[in-house]
């Protein structure tokens, strides 16, 4: 049979035309179907018993080996566990081990909590202490196996659950070290920053989309420990301040933290928003390039500390920082374990400019540098220091890098000369020593790789804290430590410095933050009403 | 036909590869050192040499780049320093985020800018008229942080009827969509009002008006239809710049776009991840561009691809 329209010479076949017209059709939508189709829906609005929390970084993933900063801590602990942990007061609690004490000076005695186990149950088991802390030790660019002298070995006993983290020399604050050693099922652990996989804590990740920084934790059925309060935690990425705080006053967002002065000015007084603050354990300090020739007046204390009498801290507290900062009056903030007041900051302009005179110093030129956001308000100090420091005579110029630039070669000396350098260092084990560790215990060896910060070396200054560090008496220890604070105060190290407060916003309906110093919180103490 | 779409892959996929071996040479040119932004601020010199080693930086540019060519040709993208995933996957786990607000604020802008320019033509010259292209000058001109951060206080904080970040409802691309389409309302409006106004004036209209084309059918289909070669052409260049994200909007909205993400990956030199964004943004945009052209013919039958004039 043939139909008509086949014998019709008029009726159009394919034609160049039409095949075009579906060929770009198909094409079009090949090309936009695909990712369409895949396009992220939404990912559903929070229950009442769920707790939003908006990050100011992104969490890139759950582990901390090399994503460590306070928000992020606050999270990561809520899905994998350590040993201990450091509670109110900076002090250690025991978490996954239920016995963690110092039995020999260079031997801690450790006994995992009976039942402790992960969320598919299987049990926590020393193996995998053993695992982490060799997973930890492999990674490079750690912040966190910085603040270990030394990385412990494990030794086993002939009972299961009890081991011996020995060192070769005394670590008298293991226990707080090991507060950030996260453990994992030893076959899944690994020498980076893990993606994926199981812990021991009280919720577990339901869902995760760690390129936009989103997470949802369920509750861990099998948590070993009191049930969690909380149904869901929901953490999403929000980056711009000004939009964290929209989202918190539209109750999108419970908790928001890391706050600016701005922000917390913003916030306050708002009904159905509380603020909560205290002070932390960042230092920021304006610290002096110790890398100078030894004729350079900066190498001369008299004329550090003549300069620091120029700078009016209590203004600078008050006008540019919103009383979001703590005076410094040691050399690491004082709320730390260990930390002593040696002295505080005066503002005498008189005095700078008479004592910049008598040490030939008055007609100084200073290079001050810093990377954006390294502390809130960070130009505006700067801009305010400048400017104090010109009423004294000493002109300053100002360099500020931007995140990711060259920075850190400045910092090792590497990249050119400076004179003052606006730097924050933090402690997250809540002591003194590891920030003192940290800062001024510089020795001439390390600084031939640049290693000594900021170019401090004092080599009396690097002894006193060794030996603070391998102090077993905790009274002879502190002792010790209040000694070296003091010397490190009389060499006039910053021209001036401020411990910024913790700060963090949260709807009236969340109970029980309880925000460390360490700016992060204890998830499964906090709860939601109504 | 077959021939010139040849030529034009061809020539995308040299547009892309240029667009690359640039991108390699200038994050590496850039001031800046990945180990030093991936390293804790007290590494050790020591230390940067090993990640360096670990990021396969120590290696001279070309033996770097030979190796970026051949695990490209392999889809290897490389990982992400700072996400510890592999590039590619970072990017996929945003581009979605990218379309959909692409998507949507293009759909806004044809629906809203095409009838507004439409209507302009027919009342050009009038106070209407002037009033409409200050509204949509006046809507271009405002800096999208500001609009951003304006619809969000009234939309989610004083009338809160929509979310005020993220994807977390249907509702949270409303704002967003608006505060991009804003931008484009003036360009494409005014695009359509100028080819409009010559179609209706051309005399194969007043041929079509003399023999009783009634005026509905003379505007959206004899003018518009001639006026839809630059107004596709515009939009299709305007949703592939959008295809590169909209670095502001994803930050005052919290839209988890490959924008923000590049802006990120520039922050801390992630040089895999930066390079990734770029194959892939500028995969889709030149392939939308190449879709353009194929919609020429269709929307033009004077039209010959590949044939000069």
């Amino acid at each position: 049979m043939t139909s008509d329209a086949a014998l019709d010479p008029y009726t159009p076949g394919i034609s160049r035309r039409g095949l075009l017209r579906w060929g770009a059709l198909g094409g079009g939508s090949l090309a936009l179907g695909g990712p369409l189709a895949a396009c992220a829906g939404p990912t559903g609005l929070p229950g009442p018993g769920t707790l939003t929390l908006g990050l100011t970084r992104s969490l890139v993933s759950l582990d901390n080996k090399l994503n460590q900063f306070d928000a992020a801590v606050t999270v990561q602990r809520a899905v994998r566990q350590a040993l201990t942990t450091l509670g109110p007061g900076l002090k250690p609690r025991l978490v996954l081990a239920d016995r963690f004490e110092m039995t020999e000076p260079t031997a801690w005695t450790v006994r995992l909590r009976k039942g402790v186990r992960y969320a598919d149950g299987s049990p926590v088991t020393v193996e995998d202490v053993d695992t982490a802390l060799r997973m930890y030790g492999k990674v490079n660019g750690s912040f966190l196996l910085g603040l270990f002298p030394e990385l412990p070995e494990v030794e086993k006993t002939a009972d299961a659950r009890t081991f011996r983290l020995r060192t070769e020399r005394p670590v008298p604050i293991l226990d707080r070290l090991m507060a950030n050693i996260h453990i994992t099922p030893a076959d899944a652990n690994k020498p980076e920053e893990l993606q994926s996989g199981l812990g021991s804590g009280p919720y577990r990740v339901a869902r995760a989309n760690s390129g936009a920084g989103e997470y949802t934790l369920a509750r861990n059925p099998r948590y070993w420990g009191p049930k969690p309060p909380l149904e869901t935690v929901r953490v999403r990425y929000v980056p711009e301040e000004s939009s964290r705080v929209v989202a918190l006053r539209s109750g999108e967002l419970d908790v928001v933290d890391t706050l600016s002065p701005d922000a917390a000015e913003q916030l306050t007084g708002l009904p159905g928003v509380s603020l909560e603050r205290g002070d932390g354990v960042r230092v920021c300090q304006l610290f002096y390039n110790f890398r100078k020739p030894k004729n350079h007046p900066l190498s001369d204390p008299r004329v550090r500390q003549a300069l620091a009498y120029a700078i009016d801290g209590e203004a600078l507290l008050r006008d540019v920082l919103a009383d979001s900062a703590s005076p410094l009056r040691g050399v690491v903030p004082t709320n730390l374990d260990g930390a002593v007041e040696t002295g505080s900051f005066t503002h005498d302009p008189a005095r700078a400019r008479a004592l910049l005179r008598r040490h030939g110093a008055d007609n100084l030129r200073l290079t001050f540098m810093w990377e954006s956001g390294e502390f809130a308000g960070d130009a505006s100090v700067m801009e305010a220091v400048a400017d104090m420091l010109g009423d004294v005579g000493v002109r300053v110029t100002l360099k500020q890098f931007q995140p990711g630039g060259d920075i850190l070669k400045w910092r090792q000396g590497r990249g050119g000369d400076w004179d003052v350098i606006g730097n924050g260092f933090p402690s997250p084990t809540g002591l003194a020593l590891t920030c003192l560790q940290g800062m001024y215990a510089g020795t001439a060896e390390k600084e031939r790789t640049r290693e000594a910060f900021m170019g401090y070396v004092f080599p009396k200054i690097a002894d006193g804290i060794e030996e603070a560090s391998v102090e077993v008496d905790d009274a002879e220890r502190q002792r010790k430590l209040a000694a070296v604070q003091k010397a490190i105060w009389d060499t006039w190290p910053a021209l001036w410095g401020f411990v910024p407060k913790t700060l963090l916003a949260r709807r009236g309906r969340v109970r029980d933050v309880g925000l460390l110093p360490t700016n992060s919180y204890d998830l499964t103490a906090v709860h939601l009403e109504g | 036909m077959p021939t010139y779409l040849l030529r034009r892959l061809g020539q995308s996929v040299l547009t892309v590869f240029l667009t690359l071996t640039a991108v390699f040479l200038l994050v590496r040119l850039a001031p800046g050192d990945p180990a030093a932004a991936y390293a804790a601020p007290t590494a050790s010199a020591e230390e940067l040499v090993r990640i360096r080693g670990q990021f396969g930086l120590d290696r001279p540019l070309l033996v770097q780049y030979g190796i970026y060519l051949r695990d490209l040709v392999s889809g290897d993208l490389g990982t992400s320093y700072s996400f510890h995933s592999p590039a590619f996957d970072v990017v996929m786990d945003r581009l979605p985020y990218t379309i959909t607000l692409a998507v949507s604020a293009i759909a806004v802008t044809v629906l809203v800018a095409v009838p507004l320019g439409v209507w302009m033509a027919r009342r050009a010259d009038t106070r209407r008229e002037l009033g409409a292209n200050i509204l949509t000058i006046t809507g271009q001109s405002m800096p999208d942080f500001w609009t951003g951060v304006m619809l969000l206080t009234g939309f989610a904080v004083v009338i809160p009827v929509l979310p005020a970040s993220g994807f977390t409802s249907w509702g949270g691309l409303v704002l967003p969509t608006i505060t991009v389409a804003i931008l484009q309302f003036a360009l494409v409006s005014r695009l359509v009002r100028r080819e409009m106004t010559t179609a209706l004036a051309a005399p194969y209209t007043t041929v079509a008006r003399s023999r009783g084309v009634a005026e509905r059918a003379l505007v959206w289909r004899y003018a518009l239809g001639n006026s839809a070669v630059p107004l596709v052409t515009a939009v299709g260049t305007r949703f592939a710049a959008l295809l590169n994200g909209v670095v502001v909007v994803e930050v005052v909205f919290a839209w988890p776009g490959v924008g923000s993400l590049v802006v990120r990956a520039l922050e801390t030199r992630d040089y895999p991840l930066i390079q990734a964004t770029v194959l892939i943004t500028a995969s889709l945009a030149i392939l939308v561009q190449l879709l353009v052209d194929l919609l020429y013919p269709l929307l033009d039958p004077r039209v010959r691809l590949g044939k000069a004039a």
